[in-house]
């Protein structure tokens, strides 16, 4: 295969979640002395960026996502032995993610925990009904960059307020990033309570919160 | 240059030119057909919707002969529930809200539902809401429905017996998330079918499976299933099913019905389906973008709706509201927006009821 042809192969196994062929082009690029990070970068990278358009459009479903992850990672941990200096920790940034207490509704931000595992975060899902005490202690433990909250109610967005206070009086709103979404937020109450960014879907959020790390997608 | 008053989805005032309004038009409809693979709106329709912004009267209504039927969800909720519950919070029982839509407010239809409004929880307590529909069939005249939700949600952890998709799919749990999802199908269509049954048996004119979808494809899944067995039950029982978003969420992804896979379907194939099963009354939903226009947003919602109008051979009362429809996201959606919204699905979409 040439080079360009690896490339493609690398990309569509993802696109196709199939991580037999997946750990398989990894392993003839090894085997053809293919530069690990081009590969990584212009074969398997495009293929997932491909995946999360085609979920964005709907054509393509939470499961399959997982999977073509799944195969890329696998691809990835091949390519990885050839790398000279091994980056072992590979994450993008580290987020703390859940729904606001007092609401129940988790589907969106279940959907968006698996993306951003998808695309490279370290996640943190604190789950639903989640006091504004544990986004604070996660934070404080994890020292992570990024807090998502996720509120369908418009009793419940108040928590989202309360939690950018509850950051901020516990000195560590400077230390991080935060993200607000869920049916009945909008930017408008984003801007309201201070949060760094709204996300209308789990596809924007992702890319938003790319944008706040300083990385591309 | 002169502009006109209008509301970004999340309701806020903006105003915009004509050329923003129409640009707005023309992008939403084309955002609509290049997902849906439907055809955008003509000429003639961009120019009305044009023309409903443009219209300076605060609110604007149909043409005589154009009048449409209302169907209701969420029941009395809108009168008895608070602020919490999306109400006003006046102190009446259901019956006497019933009795309010039908002699006050001129509902054509009205529905009854339990504050949990799901089907599940309503099962232990069927016994009484039989009772209590019963006195309202008694007092009333128009139609009665019996509401509630598939939820299947209440089937997973920590509400019921089920795995957790939402914890399983991130976790990578794959075979564990659809196996639980294909029992909660079969789980929600045994109380559906028991409890609207019973809403049957003391001469309920109609159930409303509302929310439909809402926790992905086996959501909708369940709720045909349901639909099917019900019709061939209670033959004379009307049934209205009410969609939760535009689209179905793959959740699990790989669910069929009568052969059609049901993640990812828009409303003018959802109404399909809906048809096959035995439903109706069809009820499709169109999100509102809090980020765009209500120009752009309207344009789109019409653009999906006319397609499942002209698709469906049953009645289409598309949920018009907080966030759907066109209508911006705001608890109480001004009605500015509101009647705008109305008018073009009536006269562009061709909607039988709101």
């Amino acid at each position: 295969m040439s080079d360009l042809e690896i490339l493609e192969a690398a990309k569509a196994a993802v696109i196709a979640a199939d991580e037999d062929a997946a750990t398989k082009v990894a392993r003839q690029a090894v085997a053809q002395g293919l530069d690990a990070l081009k590969v990584i970068n212009e074969g398997f990278t495009p293929g997932m960026r491909e995946v999360g358009d085609l979920f964005e459009r709907g054509t393509m479903f939470l499961p399959e996502v997982i999977l073509a992850s799944e195969a890329m990672v696998a691809a990835v941990g091949v390519l990885e032995e050839s790398l000279p200096d091994k980056k072992k920790d590979g994450h993008v940034a580290s987020i703390v993610l859940g729904t606001i207490e007092g609401d129940v509704h988790d589907i969106g931000k279940g959907i968006l925990a698996t993306l951003m595992r998808v695309y490279g975060f370290q996640v943190h899902d604190l789950g639903r009904d989640v006091p504004l005490t544990s986004f604070l202690e996660k934070v404080k433990q994890t020292g992570a960059g990024l807090v998502g909250s996720s509120a369908l109610m418009t009793t419940t967005m108040v928590g989202q307020k309360a939690l950018e206070k509850m950051l901020k009086d516990a000195g560590v709103r400077d230390q991080v990033k935060t993200m607000v979404g869920g049916a009945v937020v909008t930017q408008y109450w984003a801007d309201r309570i201070g949060a760094d960014a709204y996300a209308e879907n789990a596809q924007e959020a992702v890319a938003k919160a790319l944008e706040l790390v300083g990385h591309d997608r | 240059m002169v502009s006109y008053p209008t509301r970004m989805g999340d309701g806020h005032p903006i105003s915009m030119t004509r050329d923003q309004l129409m640009a707005d038009i023309i992008a939403g409809s084309e955002h609509a057909a290049d997902r849906g693979d439907i055809p955008t709106l003509d000429e003639g329709e961009c120019d009305h919707l044009l023309g409903l912004f443009m219209n300076p009267a605060r609110v604007v209504g149909v043409q005589p002969g154009n009048e449409i039927v209302l169907s209701h969800d969420i029941g009395t909720l809108h009168l008895t529930g608070d602020q919490a519950n999306s109400g006003v919070g006046i102190p009446l029982s259901r019956v006497q809200a019933i009795q309010v839509h039908e002699r006050a407010f001129a509902a054509d239809t009205m529905e009854l539902a339990h504050t949990d409004y799901s089907w599940k929880p309503v099962k232990p307590i069927i016994a009484m809401e039989q009772q209590e529909l019963e006195n309202a069939l008694l007092s009333t005249i128009v139609p009665l429905f019996y509401g509630a939700m598939p939820n299947l949600g209440l089937y997973y952890a920590p509400d019921g017996p089920l795995g957790n998709p939402s914890d399983l799919l991130p976790k990578g749990k794959i075979k564990e998330a659809l196996e639980a999802q294909e029992l909660a199908v079969e789980q929600a269509v045994r109380d559906m079918v028991y409890c609207c049954g019973k809403i049957a048996e003391v001469g309920g004119d109609g159930i409303n499976l509302d929310t439909t979808g809402a926790a992905g494809d086996a959501d909708f899944k369940a709720a045909l299933l349901a639909i099917e067995e019900l019709k061939s039950k209670h033959p004379s029982t009307a049934i209205q099913v009410g969609m939760a978003g535009e689209f179905v969420l793959g959740l699990h992804g790989s669910l069929e019905y009568n052969g059609v896979r049901l993640a990812g379907l828009y409303p003018h194939q959802q109404v399909k389906l809906v048809e096959q099963a035995g439903g109706d009354i069809f009820g499709p939903v169109v999100n509102t973008d809090t980020g765009k226009s209500m120009a752009w947003n309207l344009s789109r919602a019409v653009t999906f709706v006319k397609a499942c109008s002209e698709a469906a051979a049953i009645p289409i009362h598309v949920n018009l509201g907080m966030g759907v429809g066109g209508a911006p996201l705001f608890e109480t959606p001004p009605i500015d927006s509101v009647s705008r919204a109305t008018v073009a699905m009536v006269e562009i979409a061709r909607v039988d009821g709101l």
